[in-house]
């Protein structure tokens, strides 16, 4: 979930933080960094704050490496590591992976759904805390390629 | 009162509830897509949940998805703005079940609204004129033509799970009333999953005069006045006005008691919209009501003085309506320009990109209700609909006036706007006399060369 650090009335001139990262399909996404702040009129006082980059959007590492994938949130819900919380979790670090492995639960409206790997290969890391709400498009977990 | 709203919607609409929100002190939560991430609504609210890829029916058409988000940030209530789910009561009651307030009328009021055919039979009962036509939906085309024949042609065949000038037909003979019945039926199918339409008397050239409404949950009901929106293209609204250049005083007494009793008669709750048409000689006919918030609601403010939105949040709060029928004032004369991102000058082709300079009127009387800026790239998965401008001023005179000189103004460089139709409308004699019925815009059209744009 993402903050947006709301300082419309601050003194100094914040712009829009923006960052370019690859697309899905390779191409660049440019988003400006810095620049005026996106207000239509001079006297708006609703000066968009810099945005701090949602986790589904560009989180930390904007180069995708090569053989390194990432295994995505489909639905908007919580995410849990075990199938109950008495239960080990599907899956830790190093844990190999075929596209059907379970990874994960979303629970999106009480219902429990069970998230598939959809990709070969091996956990690197576990990018969200058990618990924690996600929403679409959020990494999950950090995977190397087979 | 609702501590945090969820908007579940996107663009200028969004930007307004959130600016209702902050002034309330109410905490914001907006849901985007993948496309949106740059969208000002995104960057303004408190907090900010993607719910899906770009196209509409994988984000904010998605209501899992979005009651989801409600309940993981914990929101009291939805706003669902216009479009979308707006008039969805499936959603609204999904919303009912899981205990989040909806922003609206009850999901069954939008149901029962939401079939043209059965919300004309529950206005008709309260005595609220409507367009001669068919008891209900007709089941055949015997039963349809016999309607017909009785009303006399030209007749407009009409999907009841249709509105917003979607799903209708005319005809104008038995010849083709047969052809026209079931491409409508087909039609209908394919576009609201209901094949099921009704017949109505066809009038030539009507004016469209609606009647803003508010309504709380104890039974008040008043109305907000008219909007005169007369000009449109393929039933697309493109300016609208307040008050009518029409109306007499007299007539917008007759059709404000018509809105009430047709908004109460339906039960109704939160803000509203009945849509009527006038014909030549002043008489009224309800056609539908809508069930929402309108994009056009900046002209009845600016004339009321009356924050529609923080009203809809109240109602939906639990708050009693503090406006009597006879505090409500109308002040001066508004007027509104849908600006789209498309080219007139080229059958309005969608014009979606990059903005280069933007730069918005000002000063006294003029009002931008808009989510672009600078360098913000239009999604091409959307509406074109990228800002609104409304001008008021103490006549219809300095009104339309004001207009020429903000359009004269606002600059949007690197895609097309409708902002030069706009000017040529608001030069154009026939509209500054007041004169547009719904057919004055093709007429415009068809005697306007199009680099004038």
């Amino acid at each position: 979930m993402k903050r947006s650090e709301l300082t419309e009335f601050a003194v100094e001139e914040e712009g829009f933080k923006l960052k370019i990262r690859r697309g899905h399909n390779g191409t660049p996404v440019v988003t400006s960094n810095g620049g005026p702040p996106p207000s239509a009129s001079a006297e708006s006082a609703a000066s968009p704050a810099p945005a701090p980059a949602s986790p589904a959007v560009a989180s930390g590492d904007d180069k995708e490496e090569p053989g390194i994938t990432f295994i995505k949130s489909p639905m908007v819900g919580t995410f849990y590591r075990s199938p109950s919380p008495e239960s080990p979790p599907f899956v830790e670090a190093n844990a190999k992976v075929s596209e059907n492995t379970v990874v994960c639960i979303i629970e999106a409206m009480k219902i429990m759904n069970e998230i598939q790997a959809e990709a070969k290969g091996t956990i690197l890391d576990i990018l969200i805390e058990n618990g924690q709400p996600v929403e679409y498009g959020q990494r999950l977990f950090r995977i190397k390629q087979a | 009162m609702i501590q945090k709203i969820l908007i579940a919607n996107r663009g200028e609409i969004a930007l307004r509830i959130i600016r209702a929100c902050r002034e309330l002190g109410i905490k914001t939560l907006a849901i985007y897509s993948e496309a949106d991430v740059q969208s000002l609504h995104v960057q303004l609210a408190d907090e900010a949940i993607c719910i899906g890829s770009a196209k509409s029916g994988d984000s904010y058409l998605r209501a899992d998805r979005i009651i989801s988000a409600a309940e993981i940030a914990d929101v009291d209530a939805i706003h669902p703005g216009y479009g979308f789910l707006s008039e969805n009561s499936k959603f609204a009651e999904q919303c009912e079940s899981c205990k989040i307030r909806f922003i609206g009328p009850k999901s069954q009021t939008i149901k029962i609204m939401g079939d043209k055919s059965v919300a004309r039979q529950t206005v008709a009962k309260a005595g609220v004129p409507t367009v001669p036509g068919s008891d209900g939906p007709v089941d055949s085309e015997s039963e349809a033509i016999k309607v017909a024949r009785k009303i006399g042609y030209p007749i407009i065949i009409k999907a009841v799970a249709g509105g917003g000038g979607r799903g209708m037909r005319i005809a104008h003979n038995d010849v083709s009333f047969a052809k026209e019945y079931h491409v409508a039926g087909a039609e209908a199918e394919k576009a609201f999953n209901n094949g099921s339409v009704y017949i109505e008397k066809y009038i030539q050239n009507p004016r469209h005069i609606e009647f803003q409404i508010l309504a709380d949950a104890y039974g008040n009901v008043v109305h907000l006045g008219e909007r005169d929106c007369s000009v449109q293209r393929r039933h697309q609204k493109l300016i609208e006005e307040s008050p009518s250049p029409f109306l007499t005083s007299d007539l917008r007494k007759k059709m404000g008691k018509a809105a009430v009793r047709a908004a109460a008669a339906a039960e109704y709750e939160n803000a509203g919209t009945i849509e009527f048409i006038v014909d030549s000689k002043g008489e009224f006919f309800f056609i539908e009501m809508n069930t929402r918030i309108q994009v056009e609601h900046p002209v009845t403010e600016e004339v009321t003085g009356i924050d529609l939105i923080k009203e809809q949040i109240r109602i939906a709060s639990g708050e009693k309506l503090n406006l009597d029928q006879k505090d409500i004032e109308f002040r001066g004369h508004a007027i509104e320009c849908r600006i789209n991102a498309e080219d007139p000058a080229r059958g309005f082709t969608p014009s979606p990109g990059t903005i280069g300079l933007y730069y918005a009127p000002g000063g006294h009387g003029v009002r931008v209700d808009s989510h672009v800026y600078s360098g913000y790239t239009i999604p091409p998965y959307y509406d074109s609909l990228i800002g609104k401008l409304i001008t008021h001023g103490d006549n219809r005179k300095m009104a339309l006036e004001r207009m020429y000189r903000a359009l004269s103004e606002y600059l949007i460089r690197g895609i097309k706007t409708t902002i030069p139709l706009h000017k040529a409308i608001l030069s154009d004699p026939v509209f500054i006399a007041g004169k547009a019925t719904t057919a004055y815009l093709e007429e415009f059209l068809s005697r306007t060369p199009p680099d004038l744009f």
